[in-house]
């Protein structure tokens, strides 16, 4: 079934890419139901997950690859995966079906996407270390083509330094995946027996290298300050759904391989070294929040919340493994709302950037200070934006909040000064989004303006989409976070 | 069953914003809004008298608590009961224009509020205290075409939520310590981090309830219409944070700098409010600055150790200062404008002034109305606290007289000569829902009948103190004291021009507050916003752009030698760590033969992605890709 969700898109992509005279609506109709598959699947995947199972793992599928190497195709879900491969099919599907110009190559435009899904769902799906490397590395393909081919602006410069700059950090991934694969015995790169042969532990300053190439390489993806300067040009010149699934999935792998790689294989030197990564954390938290308060670009601005958002995400988990032992219950707040965090930030910000879209679709301009007053054209967009923004600005009853609310208790039990400081970023963040909404939607209606066109139907039902989760997420979280403490219980006690 | 109560009027509102009444918008609008209110009351007043319980998981380890003691009950009947009036006001008087949405969202606040106040546990504490926030900014920002409204607006936000951070953090140590977020299991709490969480609610509550030096954010609130102003000072938002000081009093009095902190903070905006308020030129600012007064007379008898009391002062408080909203609102726009020195509506609306009468002298305090009643149940327990503490109180409630007088006289004193023209006086709804309030604050009066004491102490579960005689005889000399200096100003004429003299202007504006506000906080952290985008545009990303460039040169050179060299170069290492894995795999070392194998395989599907991105600067990647070899090469030598 998961290989299903894997490559039914990738079918699909490999048909677009071969098929000759597809129109525009036909790619796009054929690019929504292929990326319909995925969803149910994970729907499936969803009731069927227990969550009072025990294994590491669940729904695994399996197949030989390489054995003499120990590599295998292996995948399955655990209670961090479901949530991050689910939310993973919804962001794709609502991406694919917002309206974009597509600079009259359907075809390629909706084939890249529906490969960047498949490597996509098989990283966060992926139960053995090459497999995910393997898929880390194709994501920059796809974003990259996505970005250089149909964004705007310096769309090639952006999308040169976006690839370098995450490719670099995944060749320091690869040499410590390498070393930590050397360190099995078996020579093996299965994630669940290296999980439980914790090979490295004990092996001081080799692991601590080891470490450092892991969370540099999935670092930079994160993105963590101050290796975090690729996103915003990626971002700005990205074409909306491109940016949507940059902030919504992609930048999800850093984190997700943080807990899945450095945090579940190294536990013992994670934990040595954990402290150092929350104060990075918290650095990224306070800055990425106080850099975007000083943007006045609309995209410039949502990019780096990116920033201060996952860096609650990477509080969390260094929270969450800061201790080999005690305060369990809190650190399994700090991971949970690490993971929901993952999510909520997925949706949230996904929203945002396509809202972003909708606003260059419609002025070219993403100049905060040239809109104002749009809440009388564009009511729907308003709403739209405004259940957006409070999500990410923390307003209880949305996603965000228990998300963070999460990460600060759970961070609070073990470092107390730093998580006081990083509560600090949730008064900015109210400031810089209370003030984005000022300045698009209220007040007077700049000339130019009058006559904004409101959602088309097509973007009020993707947004409505990902935006119903959030609520739900907010009003409901039980359904979401007791998938997520089946895994998270694993994660927190003694090795 | 409970959660019944914050949730009817959290779904009537949604559901009342929403509706678009064909026609007789108002009457629809008015009607459906007492309803919801008058529903959300009946539950009310069930929980207040069952003291039911209720949860909801929200999260594994974590349930959402609502309970209801004797304060709650008081409080969670008290909303809507002042919210009625008040909405059914809104639908009559505001302009047509979103008039959904202001009826609608102050339902909603109403709901909000309710789920502050029978919130058990801090995290629902939280939840309500961010909602009733978040809803402020929406009705705040009403009028959202002027540009002023929603940043007063974000400002009332931005302070307000900045307090609500001491909420968090009094969750995040309440948990660490003892385990729990339930109000039943703060008392296990000892070391720093009882003191982190005492003072993180403290906190909060300074600035939910507008005390020095959060003070200034109610004057950003005026930005709003006039009924949520009414709403937001009497029973919701602002009583938010004099409510959870009682509601929690017995755990927050565990620390020995509880009762002088609050005390001192009550105090000095007691006082401070009462300077500000007496030379307030513009009508709402006046009722602002008291409100802020009035809300540290709370926190002083709340400090002092008698809940009882300071919420008794919230009860009546809520029913005086809602009417005076009211009137102020009927004054602005029969008036025309909101400066009080060109108002004087006595003659043109005797009604009015005669409801309004009775809201000012409450709050002067004179007797029998009931905001002298619960003025001098503060006043007792400030003075079973510490005499001065007592004299104090009084000096602030001397000040109160003087404002509340100088407020009617201005707003609601006959006019002097000529009458001028004045803007519309509208409908006939607006004197019943000011004297329904009026009739309240009047029948609350009967508290000084004998019995009274006995029946408040009753209702509130706690012995209200009864003052020394010396105390009520000087408070009333104060009292009358503040009036006539009020009414004496005013027969000279010199009422009116009070605070319109630019050293006076200053004092009236929060004592200078928002000014050093925005020069100590607001802009440098602009400032330092600014900064630091252009750091991290030019700094930071500059780094990185350096060794880029370096890269660049660098491959440049190689490039211009000949690309073909370094594309040589990558296949010739491919073949390299294949003839050293050949080499090794023959030696039998079969972990090792693996790893270069799989190296020289990504090596090889690398520089086939690598050939496939022709966009011209592909020589980028060959010099990372032969730059990563090197290493990786170097790596596996160093490490067997």
């Amino acid at each position: 079934m998961l290989t299903a969700a894997i490559f039914v898109p990738l079918a699909g992509a490999v048909a677009l890419a071969v098929g000759r005279g597809w129109r525009e609506t036909t790619a796009r109709v054929f690019a929504i139901a292929v990326t319909a598959v995925p969803l149910a699947l994970m729907v499936a995947a969803w009731l069927r997950f227990d969550t009072g199972g025990t294994a590491l793992f669940q729904l695994v599928e399996e197949a030989a690859w390489i054995p003499t190497l120990g590599v295998g195709y292996r995948v399955g879900v655990d209670g961090i995966a479901l949530p991050l491969a689910a939310v993973t099919a919804l962001v794709f599907i609502a991406s694919v079906a917002y309206p974009v110009d597509t600079k009259d190559r359907p075809r390629q435009y909706y084939a890249w996407l529906l490969f960047l899904e498949c490597v996509s769902l098989g990283l966060f799906l992926a139960l053995d270390l090459l497999l995910f490397y393997v898929f880390f590395d194709l994501s920059l393909v796809g974003m990259y083509f996505l970005i250089g081919e149909w964004g705007h602006g310096q769309a090639r410069a952006a999308a040169l330094k976006f690839f370098l700059f995450t490719f670099a950090g995944s060749l320091t991934m690869l040499l410590a995946i390498l070393a930590l694969y050397l360190a099995t015995d078996p020579l093996t790169f299965d994630m669940a027996t290296i999980i439980r042969q914790q090979p490295l532990a004990g092996e001081g300053a080799r692991a601590g290298l080891v470490l450092l190439g892991l969370v540099v390489g999935l670092g930079v993806k994160t993105p963590l300050v101050p290796v975090h300067t690729w996103l915003p040009p990626a971002h700005v010149d990205a074409p909306a759904p491109a940016s949507a699934i940059l902030a919504g999935v992609l930048l999800k792998m850093g984190t997700y391989g943080l807990i899945r790689l450095p945090f579940a294989m190294m536990r013992e030197t994670f934990q040595r070294y954990a402290g150092v990564l929350a104060v990075v954390a918290v650095v990224s938290i306070l800055y990425g929040a106080l850099v975007a308060l000083g943007q006045a670009n609309l995209k410039r601005r949502i990019a780096y919340t990116s920033v201060n958002h996952m860096g609650y995400t990477v509080l969390g988990v260094a929270a969450a493994g800061a201790l080999l032992s005690g305060e369990e219950a809190a650190r399994g707040f700090a991971i949970a709302g690490a993971t929901v965090e993952m999510v909520a930030h997925g949706l949230i910000t996904g929203a945002l950037f396509l809202i972003c879209g909708s606003f260059w679709q419609r002025g070219h301009e993403y100049d905060l200070d040239a809109y104002g007053g749009l809440a009388s054209e564009a009511p729907s967009l308003t709403g739209a934006t405004v259940v957006a923004a409070f999500a990410s600005l923390g307003l209880p009853g949305l996603a965000g909040f228990v998300a963070e609310f999460q990460i600060f208790v759970g961070a609070f039990a073990v470092y107390p000064v730093l998580a006081g400081l990083a509560l600090l970023g949730v008064l900015v963040t109210a400031a810089l989004f209370l003030q984005l909404l000022q300045k698009l939607f209220l007040g007077e209606l700049p000339a130019r303006w009058s006559g904004f066109r409101d959602l088309a139907p097509a973007e009020a039902a993707a947004l409505a989409g990902m935006l119903a989760f959030v609520v739900i997420i907010g009003v409901y979280p039980r359904w979401l976070l007791d998938v997520i403490a089946s895994a998270g219980a694993l994660l927190v006690e003694a090795p | 069953m409970l959660w019944a109560l914050p949730l009817t009027p959290l779904a009537a509102g949604l559901a009342i914003w929403r509706t678009r009444p064909p026609r007789r918008e108002r009457l629809t609008l008015g009607t459906a809004g007492a309803l919801a209110l008058l529903v959300t009351a009946g539950i009310a007043a069930w929980a207040a008298w069952t003291h039911p319980g209720a949860g909801y998981g929200w999260a594994p380890g974590v349930t959402l608590l609502l309970g209801v003691d004797d304060v709650a009950g008081v409080v969670a009947l008290l909303v809507p009961l002042v919210a009625a009036p008040i909405v059914v006001y809104a639908a009559a008087h505001e302009r047509r224009r979103g008039l959904a949405r202001l009826v609608g969202l102050l339902v909603v606040f109403v709901g909000a509020m309710e789920l502050l106040v029978v919130a058990e546990d801090l995290l629902t504490l939280l939840i309500g205290w961010e909602l009733v926030g978040a809803v402020s900014w929406g009705l705040i920002a009403h009028e959202w075409r002027q540009a002023d409204r929603p940043r007063a607006a974000a400002h009332a936000f931005n302070t307000t939520r900045f307090g609500d951070l001491g909420l968090f953090l009094a969750a995040m140590s309440a948990f660490a310590g003892a385990g729990s977020l339930g109000y039943a299991d703060l008392g296990g709490l000892d070391g720093p981090l009882l003191h982190v969480t005492v003072g993180g609610v403290v906190l909060a509550a300074a600035a939910k309830s507008a005390q020095v030096p959060f003070s200034p954010w109610l004057f950003s609130a005026m930005g709003g219409p006039t009924p949520v102003s009414a709403l937001l000072h009497a029973a919701t938002m602002v009583a938010a944070g004099a409510y959870i000081l009682a509601r929690l009093h017995s755990f927050l009095d565990l620390v020995s700098w509880f009762a002088p902190v609050v005390v001192g903070l009550g105090l000095a905006t007691a006082l401070a409010g009462g300077v500000v308020a007496c030379l307030q030129p513009h009508a709402k600012k006046l009722l602002a600055a008291s409100t802020s007064a009035h809300y540290g007379l709370m926190f002083v008898a709340v400090g002092a150790g008698s809940t009882a009391a300071g919420i008794a002062h919230l009860v009546t408080h809520a029913a005086f200062k809602s009417l005076l909203f009211l009137a102020a609102g009927v004054a602005i726009t029969a008036g025309g404008g909101e400066l009080l020195g060109r108002m004087r509506l006595g003659s043109r609306l005797p009604v009015v002034a005669a409801l309004t009468a009775v809201g000012s002298l409450a709050l002067a305090g004179v007797p029998p109305l009931s905001g002298a009643w619960t003025k001098e149940v503060v006043l007792a327990a400030a003075g079973e606290y510490a005499p001065w503490l007592g004299m104090l109180v009084v000096a602030a409630g001397g000040l109160s007289a003087f404002y509340a007088a100088r407020f009617q006289l201005l707003a609601y004193g006959p006019m002097p000569g000529d009458a001028r023209d004045h803007g519309p006086t509208r409908g006939a709804v607006e004197p019943w829902a000011l004297g329904v309030l009026a009739l309240a604050v009047a029948g609350l009066g009967a508290l000084w009948l004998p019995g009274g004491h006995e029946l408040a102490s009753h209702l509130l579960g706690e012995e209200l103190p009864t003052g020394a005689t010396w105390e009520l005889v000087a408070s009333l000399a104060l009292v009358g004291a503040g009036v006539y200096a009020a009414v004496n100003a005013d027969r000279g004429e010199r009422l009116a021009t009070l605070g319109l003299s630019p050293r006076s202007a200053g004092v009236a504006d929060w004592l200078g507050l928002p000014v050093l506000a925005r020069a100590a906080v607001v802009g440098p952290t602009l400032g330092l916003c600014a900064a630091l985008a252009r750091f991290d545009d030019r700094v930071v990303d500059a780094g990185v752009r350096g060794a880029a460039g370096l890269g660049g040169v660098v491959s440049a050179g190689l490039a211009r030698a000949d690309d073909r060299v370094v594309d040589a170069g990558v296949r010739g290492t491919a073949r390299l760590a294949s003839a050293v894995s050949r080499l090794l795999s023959t030696a039998g070392e079969l972990g090792f033969d693996g790893l270069v194998r799989g190296l020289a395989g990504g090596i090889a599907a690398t520089a086939r992605d690598s050939r496939r991105l022709q966009t011209g600067m592909t020589h980028h990647y060959y010099v990372l890709v032969a730059c990563g070899l090197v290493a990786l090469v170097a790596a596996t030598a160093i490490w067997r």
